[in-house]
């Protein structure tokens, strides 16, 4: 297992508040891991420097064998090297139906001269419906996305996601609004993504992460607390404290 | 969990595609109903037909058509991509000042060298530049002929400046905004300051486009000084007609695919759009640029119908108009901004023009020159708080009806 991801020493400040403190974290391909923490631990925000949303103020974050600087790209460059990412909330096209959402994050091509003569081949065809059928909206196809329940909002997502091809998925809070059998297909999925990439999840439901079975990151004012299993970090006195205990 | 969703959002929509055509059946009727009438208007033009149609109705058509396709450029830069411009009229302007250079200046010429050629020794070729000069720029308190008119004698010169004036405009100051991320009502703001700079840069009398009196004679077109205005007017009339047709096909299918895809959801949200990794910028830039082209060439066809050009048609109210005419026949939808184009500048026209009667109330007489204004406000307040969708959205009901 290569390290895929390596972030350290990264620091950012907003008007004085140290959303992120000295953290480093790395990840490798293929690797499934879970990153915990309460609120304000800095989860988002850590997603938002990978992918290009926040600049750090001081750092590291590099990319791959070559070490690519992330820092010195743009998000969409970010997202071409190879990083996808699911937002907390669902945020598809919803004026759009489920088809174009998804071609629009088929691995193809990304210059508006291509785009602009771009037609679904027989391959593009056939992906979009494998990558449909992987996340259940076969039969939702040609329906708009704002027509589909939250659920199936959050898993049109993850499909976008996939279509992507990223080697690394950063997921923030796949779970959040499924019921308990659609949380146990979201498991399923991304181990099974897992086994071929990096993905990163972002949860606060422990039952969700014990399903995940994977090392965890437990994130606290900016900083990892702990690392391990989930039985080892939830037997830590300092994660019981500031985070479990509440 | 989809318990609160209107029932008509669920039906599936549009199948995949089958065809650029067949996927958008608007664009054929909409080329139908061009094609029947620029034929209408012909038939009963006074140049080629019964003469039902005035010569100068023809005209107001002919410059409808026009306005109409820089309308479905605002479209497609607004509607479709969610940049509200407030300055491409100063785009369709530049495109009239490009071409309107050209036929002073051919014209000018014919006239100058047809009175000095009356006497015994043939002009010179300075001679005959230095008697342009003196006669263009006479207005202006100058006789020599500025730099950007060195080559306004070529016709493929400035039909090329038509293109590349509003186009490298656009391209720079596209470039310079959308580089640094400015959007929504910052970009409004400054490609409305964009305008305004422009046009009061014109407004002066040294910038060798002659200041407040532009350019004039613009009906007269050289090479066809003896063909009666009536025709002329009709070949305008064609030429409009044909490039809105050809506009119309352009963007519709600019927007049909996955290109119109991308665009509407960077208008949706483009901070997702740069996750899924497009360059956002690009995009706005290609589709700003191209729009600005087809609004210069738009202008282009519209002065020589109008034959007058002057930096207050660049002035900032005329791209709000634009924006006004798009809300109200509809966005998104590139119907409906011919539609509202089309249904408001005519009304304006009927109305400000002496055509409509005035009505006497007895204590009151409404004279719709001065109330014009008032009743599009009125409209265009009505339509963005009863109906968002515009004029357009009509079609909507009425194929949900059937």
């Amino acid at each position: 297992m290569a390290t895929l991801l390596e972030v350290s020493g990264v620091s950012v400040t907003f008007d004085g508040f140290r959303a992120i403190n000295n953290l480093s974290i790395a990840i490798g391909e293929p690797e499934l891991r879970a990153v915990i923490g309460p609120n304000g631990a800095g989860k988002t925000t850590f997603m938002d420097i990978v992918t290009g949303k926040t600049r750090p103020d001081s750092g590291k974050v590099l990319w791959g064998e070559r070490g690519i600087d992330l820092l010195k790209l743009s998000e969409s460059q970010i997202a071409k090297a190879g990083i996808g990412r699911k937002f907390q909330k669902p945020t598809v096209f919803e004026e759009q139906s489920v088809r174009d959402n998804l071609a629009m994050a088929l691995k193809n091509k990304r210059g508006p001269f291509s785009v602009l003569m771009w037609t679904a081949g027989a391959q593009d065809v056939a992906r979009i419906e494998e990558l449909a059928e992987e996340v259940g909206l076969s039969d939702r196809l040609d329906y708009r996305a704002g027509a589909l329940s939250h659920g199936q909002k959050q898993w049109l997502e993850i499909g976008m996601l996939l279509a992507q091809d990223p080697r690394l998925l950063l997921v923030d809070e796949p779970a959040a609004g499924m019921t308990p059998a659609e949380r146990e297909h979201t498991t399923d999925l991304l181990k099974r993504a897992a086994q071929s990439r990096a993905v990163m999840v972002i949860e606060h439901d422990m039952e969700f992460i014990r399903r995940l079975d994977c090392r965890v990151t437990v994130l606290h004012e900016g900083a990892v607390l702990a690392e391990g299993s989930l039985d080892h970090v939830t037997k830590n006195q300092q994660v019981i404290d500031v985070y479990l205990g509440r | 969990m989809s318990m609160d969703i209107p029932r008509q959002s669920l039906a599936p929509t549009k199948p995949p595609r089958r065809g650029f055509l067949r996927d958008n059946p608007s664009v054929l009727w909409f080329m139908g109903l061009l094609g029947l009438f620029t034929l209408g208007v012909t038939v009963l033009s006074e140049g080629m037909g019964i003469g039902m149609v005035s010569t100068n109705l023809v005209k107001i058509l002919g410059m409808t058509l026009c306005l109409c396709l820089i309308a479905i450029a605002m479209d497609v830069v607004w509607g479709y991509c969610g940049i509200l411009s407030l300055g491409h009229f100063a785009f369709f302007g530049l495109g009239g000042y490009a071409i309107g250079m050209w036929l002073m200046y051919a014209r000018t010429e014919i006239v100058i060298r047809d009175s000095l050629g009356r006497g015994t020794i043939p002009p010179t070729p300075a001679e005959i530049s230095e008697g342009v000069a003196a006669q263009i720029f006479g207005v202006v308190g100058s006789s020599e002929l500025p730099l950007i008119w060195t080559f306004a004698g070529s016709l493929p010169f400035q039909l090329s400046m038509v293109v590349l004036v509003p186009g490298l405009l656009a391209l720079v100051f596209g470039w310079l905004a959308f580089r640094s991320r400015v959007t929504g009502v910052y970009l409004s703001i400054l490609t409305q300051a964009m305008t305004l700079a422009l046009a009061l840069y014109l407004f002066q009398n040294d910038t060798g486009l002659r200041g407040n009196n532009g350019l004039s004679g613009l009906q007269n077109i050289p090479g066809a000084l003896d063909v009666p205005q009536s025709v002329l007017s009709v070949w305008f009339f064609w030429a409009s007609a044909l490039a809105l047709g050809l506009g119309y096909m352009l963007f519709a299918w600019v927007v049909s695919g996955k290109f119109g895809s991308v665009i509407r959801a960077i208008r949706d949200n483009e901070a997702r759009v740069r996750f899924l990794g497009y360059n956002v910028e690009g995009y706005k830039l290609f589709v700003f640029t191209i729009t600005a082209i087809i609004s210069g060439i738009a202008g282009a066809l519209y002065y020589p119908q109008a034959g007058i050009i002057n930096p207050a048609e660049i002035a900032p109210i005329a791209s709000i108009y634009l924006a006004v005419w798009v809300a109200i026949g509809g966005r998104g939808r590139l119907y409906g901004a011919v539609i509202g184009a089309a249904s408001v500048s005519l009304l304006s026209s009927w109305l400000t023009g002496g055509g409509a009667p005035n009505i006497d109330l007895g204590l009151y007489r409404i004279v719709w020159t001065d109330w014009w204004l008032v009743l599009l406000g009125l409209g265009f307040v009505a339509v963005t708080l009863f109906f968002p969708k515009g004029i357009g959205g009509l079609f909507d009901y009425l194929v949900r009806k059937s």
